[in-house]
């Protein structure tokens, strides 16, 4: 009777582990590995799919659900398969970095999107967001020539994404040299910076709490009645911003800038009520990594450049090019949803 | 009871007064609405979970509510459903959830904790399930984003809609609490649930519907937002508004061993928690600090509501007292 | 040893207040050496109380406490133990999931760096065991001793911290006829061994039979002291009630009207197994005897709905009724003023006016609205009626005395003008002055036809105001006996379970 049970609680597990496995589970000899999920993650799927077809290699894809753990988990399956390479964007590259140098004795290991720098893996997939940064600045600047009052938002700062970033358009609006990557000198957070023609006002978080960033952007228009430009950093901000702005009756009279491609973002650009935006072009990641992991799977180390950071740069987005730009991003949302 | 309202009142009247002297665009039209729209939204969560902390509950799933209903409204503006339609049957759905919580807790008698942060982790499961966790927006449904978000001028001031819900939902709840039947019955069990039952009362029907409005608030809540963000993550859309919403609740003197509350205690404490940070950026003090002050503030407040609490116990001995000699 | 003339124990002119109580005022009390000493008094006269402040479980706030003609200060359990007083204490605190032996040093288990010495342990508490003859393995689970022996194991535990005063607080309430007189023996052995008792009890008749002395309580104070060659069923009545008993009941029955309410085979779910036939007509007061645990509470909560019966058939005024809810109870005429006030009689939170209101508001709404009108006529009209003392309406009843309380409960059932009206315990915790006024209350609607149960462990009550009492044991109605034939002996012969003697 109690074996009966059993048994029949193991199949219908079974069947339902079964049916709801992910659809990614086609078999590959390399493997993308996210950080999690996140429609950010789709669009590097589209990349995979493009670069298997230019490539002809199986590649599978996964994103762990349940944090650290889940993602250590997907590993271990893939090295005890045998998988010839893989590309990893590290949760906790620090505490990680162990775990990847045994990977890395068993398997070709690259990260992207995130680095751990620490680790054996052959080279680091990523962008250099402090020349990002420099270019939003440069966003900036064309947005309010005659200078003005900036304020900039963003989910977190404990981020290193985001410190860099915060920095590059800090040193641009202020024309200070351009620093190197890995080498940035941070700013303190609560603190005025004043230039010539621009003074970026404060940075203020959310911890990617919706209302609390739509919030941020409002009492920053009440405080600061001069305020010319808005900075979002984060892929949520930007809108939150427009969002704020329209309420108060200023668009257009306080310009945005942002980071990243959420449509509400990219509308406003076409409708000319925000700047622009700087996009990663999330589907180079996945292409660059399945490239890379292929040449180097085939044995060719040639891909490998000296300081082993292979960057996947960045696009300018504004009104110019808007279309076009939004045309492709469709394109790869819906070959990542695949 | 009333003296708990005075003190919230008076930090409320304090932390005003202080920004406003602070910041001379405190006063602005546009920064006044801002804050009664964000403090009608806490207010509306709060009132709701108060009815559950009265029986001596706890509702923690509020915040995946929320992230629920407004998830499944995005679904159905993409799906076309007829907007009206679909509002009715995510209200319908708020209410469900409640009824089963209210179920689970009576008749099971499970403990309201368990039955509700188990309801916590389910919500967002299925929030994220439901729309493969893909942001999305509502698209141009111009009646329904006027109607939860609108503004209504009234010379220069345009008052927002939550506002209006608020007003509907306060009136509403402050009849049902202090001017029925059920109301008494509610802070009766509240107090003493054995008690109350061996009155007379049928305790199960009351908690349950204790829980049926705070879910059913919570969905309403959970449009509200949605509209006025104008954009849902399934996975963060209402993540810990429950936090914000009991402690709007404590703060606005309801007890968590049940049996005490008053529906405009707590919506002065959410007006209080969202004042909090409006001041806070306003006065441009470190977002980073944010968290702490509105802690401490909570944990001052309810602090000092003990202190009062147990000088009326002493008076009220000394009087009884005298009154035998 | 020190001087055989200083008592042993000395308290002088002891106060304790509670909010809105004065549980002691001016008590004095002393024990001798190689003495039991009995503490006698109704419910509500302070005995627990100043049993409790020798414990260290309250804290006087005036007078002293000599301990053989030191004074000492107790403010702890602790402290206590280490002046060599123990207290039994009425429900029994053993943790049932342990061994006899890890009872018995519970919290003072003899270690080496935090590792229980348990060869120590059991060895001692053998020991111990014996004094108070009990002839159990020490590694006995507690959970399965009898109520009797476990309370053996609570006397040995005192031992083990070596008391010189063990307090014993209604030892006997749960107890059977071979258990109680095996407690005798122990209570014997332990004075032989040096160790003084003090005893507190309701039953007269243990009394009787073991103290050397008795103290007597009324009202927080002294009333009296009775040596042995005093010592009467009489006298100590006397004391406890502060006049004749003849003059404290009034109870004059008169001839009992139709049948209101009539129980066949009913079972509660605590007793299962046995059926309960009885009824009772209007006018009548019913008494029901029997020891804790009798199924006395139990009958009286199937009978207002609070848990439902599981078999048999209940009719109130000829009528069948299966009340699954007190509200259901409530409806068909039957009301209960519960044993545990503050838990289950009154929301103590809440004022006077909406304690008296709370179960007639469903039927002075007008729409689900409360009619606050009526509401404060209603208090109002109670707390003249049931001279309830309370500065206003407004009034917590947190603050109110025991009696007040009790006038509480009953006067809100009163106000819904029940058929049969159910009282557990009534005048448990309350004055002598309120206690004569509950049974005046009883009396007079007992005249006025309400049929009346009470749930009483107090002997003198049930002997005073029952017409007709039913004796429970073990869930069952041993006998039922008419006031002719009413004494201590014949209830108690029936609460122990004894059939054949009724």
């Amino acid at each position: 009777m109690n074996k009966k049970l059993t048994l029949w609680t193991v199949t219908t597990a079974l069947a339902v582990a079964v049916a709801c496995s992910p659809k990614t589970s086609n078999e590959g000899s390399i493997a993308y590995v996210t950080n999690g999920i996140d429609p950010f993650w789709d669009l590097c799927a589209a990349g995979v799919h493009q670069a298997e077809a230019e490539f002809g290699v199986k590649c599978e894809i996964h994103m762990p659900t349940k944090g650290l753990a889940d993602q250590k988990s997907i590993l271990e399956t893939l090295l005890a398969k045998g998988i010839k390479g893989i590309a990893v964007s590290p949760i906790d590259a620090e505490n990680q970095t162990p775990f990847l140098n045994e990977a890395a004795k068993q398997t070709v290991l690259i990260t992207h999107d995130a680095d751990a720098p620490k680790s054996d893996r052959q080279l680091y997939i990523g962008t250099d967001n402090y020349k990002a940064g420099r270019a939003l600045g440069q966003l900036i600047k064309a947005a309010i020539p005659d200078g003005g009052e900036v304020m900039i938002f963003v989910g977190r700062l404990e981020q290193l994404n985001a410190r860099q970033r915060r920095q590059g358009v800090i040193d641009e609006l202020l024309d200070r040299p351009h620093q190197t990557l890995g080498q940035v000198k941070f700013d303190e957070v609560a603190k005025v910076f004043k230039g010539d023609k621009y003074t970026v006002l404060d940075t203020r978080t959310d911890n990617f709490v919706m209302d609390t960033a739509k919030s941020n952007a409002e009492d920053a228009i009440t405080k600061h009645p001069k305020l010319a430009c808005m900075v979002g950093l984060f892929a949520y901000n930007p809108p939150r911003c427009l969002e704020a702005i329209k309420e108060a009756g200023k668009l257009g009279q306080i310009k945005v800038c942002g980071f990243d491609e959420q449509d509400d973002l990219l509308q406003a650009i076409k409708d000319g009520n925000a700047q622009g935006t700087i996009s990663q072009q999330p589907w180079k990641y996945g292409y660059q990594s399945v490239r890379v992991l292929k040449a180097l799977v085939d044995g060719d180390t040639s891909v490998i450049p000296d300081n082993r950071f292979i960057d996947v740069g960045y696009k300018i987005v504004t009104r110019e090019n808007i279309d076009e730009f939004w045309a492709e991003k469709r394109k790869m949302a819906e070959l990542g949803a695949q | 009871m009333k003296k708990n309202i005075l003190g919230i009142l008076g930090l409320f009247i304090f932390i005003f007064g202080f920004t406003a002297v602070s910041n001379e665009n405190f006063l602005s039209a546009y920064n006044l609405q801002n804050l009664v729209k964000w403090s009608s939204l806490y207010a509306i969560m709060g009132i709701g979970v108060a009815f559950v902390i009265i029986t001596g509950g706890i509702d923690l799933s509020i915040g995946s509510v929320i992230g629920l209903v407004a998830s499944l409204m995005a679904l159905m503006v993409r799906s076309e459903w007829n907007p009206t339609v679909a509002v009715l049957v995510l209200i319908a759905l708020s209410v469900g959830i409640g009824l089963v919580h209210g179920l689970l807790v009576t008749k099971m008698k499970l403990q309201p904790f368990v039955v509700t942060l188990c309801g916590l982790l389910f919500y967002r499961g299925i929030s994220r399930w439901t729309t493969d966790n893909q942001s999305m927006g509502y698209g141009d449904t111009e009646t329904l984003n006027s109607f939860f978000s609108g503004k209504m001028a009234i010379g220069s001031f345009g008052l927002p809609a939550p506002f209006f819900f608020l007003v509907v939902v306060a009136i509403l709840a402050g009849i049902f609490l202090n001017r029925t039947i059920w109301g008494r019955y509610l802070l009766a069990l509240g107090n003493n649930e054995e008690g109350a039952r061996y009155s007379g009362i049928g305790t199960d029907r009351l908690k349950i519907t204790a829980y049926v409005i705070c879910s059913f608030l919570a969905g309403l809540s959970g449009l509200l937002f949605a509209y006025e963000l104008d954009s849902v993550q399934p996975a963060q859309t209402g993540e810990f508004y429950e936090l914000y919403a009991i402690a709007a609740a404590v703060l606005g003197g309801c007890s968590l061993r049940g049996g005490q509350g008053t529906i405009l205690g707590v919506i002065i404490a959410a007006a209080v928690i969202r004042l909090l940070r409006n001041s806070i950026n306003l006065l441009g003090i470190s977002t980073h600090l944010e968290y702490a002050i509105i802690g401490m503030v909570i944990l001052c407040g309810v602090a000092a509501d003990e202190i009062i609490k147990r000088v009326m116990a002493r008076r009220r001995t000394a009087q009884v007292t005298s009154a035998k000699k | 040893m020190g001087d055989t003339q200083t008592p042993l124990l000395e308290v002088t002119a002891l106060e304790k207040q509670f909010p809105g109580v004065r549980a002691l005022h001016n008590v004095d009390l002393t024990l001798n050496r190689d003495e039991v000493l009995a503490v006698v008094g109704e419910n509500g006269a302070g005995k627990s109380t100043l049993m409790k402040i020798l414990a260290g479980v309250h804290t006087s706030d005036a007078g002293t406490i000599r301990i053989e003609g030191k004074e000492t200060v107790i403010h702890s359990v602790r402290d206590a133990q280490a002046q060599g007083i123990a207290l039994i204490h009425q429900e029994l605190n053993l943790a049932g999931n342990l061994d006899i032996a890890a009872n018995i040093f519970l919290g003072n288990e003899p270690h080496t760096a935090g590792f229980i010495d348990r060869g120590r342990i059991h060895a001692e508490a053998a020991g111990h065991l014996k004094r108070v003859g009990l002839n159990f393995p020490t590694d006995t689970l507690v959970a399965d001793l009898t109520i009797g022996h476990q309370q053996l194991v609570e006397i040995a535990k005192a031992l083990s911290v070596d008391a010189r005063i063990i307090i014993m607080d209604e030892p006997t309430s749960s107890l059977s006829q071979t258990e109680t007189e095996n407690l005798f023996k122990v209570v014997h052995d332990l004075r032989s061994q040096g160790i003084s008792i003090i005893y507190i009890s309701h039953r007269l008749g243990e009394v009787m039979v073991l103290a050397d002395r008795v103290v007597v309580l009324r009202d927080g104070e002294n009333a009296g002291e009775l040596a042995d060659n005093q010592i009467s069923h009489n006298a100590m009545v006397k004391l406890m009630v502060g006049r004749d008993l003849s003059q404290f009941y009034q109870r004059n029955a008169t001839e009992p009207g139709s049948v209101v309410i009539e129980a066949e085979n009913l079972r509660t779910p605590a007793h299962p197994r046995s059926g309960l036939s009885f009824s009772v007509r209007e006018g009548e007061i019913v008494g029901v005897a029997g020891l804790v645990g009798a199924g006395r509470t139990e009958l009286l909560q199937t009978l207002f709905g609070v848990t439902p019966a599981v078999g048999g058939t209940l009719k109130i005024d000829g009528k069948v009724i299966h009340p699954r809810t007190p509200l259901e109870a409530i409806q068909s005429g039957i009301v209960l003023a519960p044993e545990d006030r503050k838990q289950h009689g009154l929301i103590l939170e809440m004022s006077v006016r909406e304690n008296a209101s709370l179960p007639r508001l469903r039927m002075d709404q007008k729409a689900g609205a409360i009619d606050f009108s009526a509401e404060i006529e209603v208090a109002a009209g109670m707390v003249e009626k049931m001279d309830i003392k309370t500065p206003g309406l407004e009034q917590v009843v947190q603050y109110l005395s025991g009696g007040n309380q009790q006038k509480m409960v009953l006067g809100k059932w009163l106000a819904m003008k029940p058929r049969l009206l159910l009282l557990d315990e009534p005048t448990r915790g309350i004055d002598v002055g309120s206690k004569q006024e509950i049974y005046r209350l009883m009396e007079e609607l007992a005249a006025g036809g309400v049929a009346i149960m009470f749930v009483s462990s107090e002997m003198e009550e049930v002997l005073g105001m029952a017409d007709r009492a039913l004796v429970m044991h073990e869930g069952v109605i041993t006998g039922e006996l008419n006031r002719d034939q009413l004494s201590e002996e014949a209830v108690m012969q029936l609460a122990t379970g004894n059939k054949a003697a009724a």
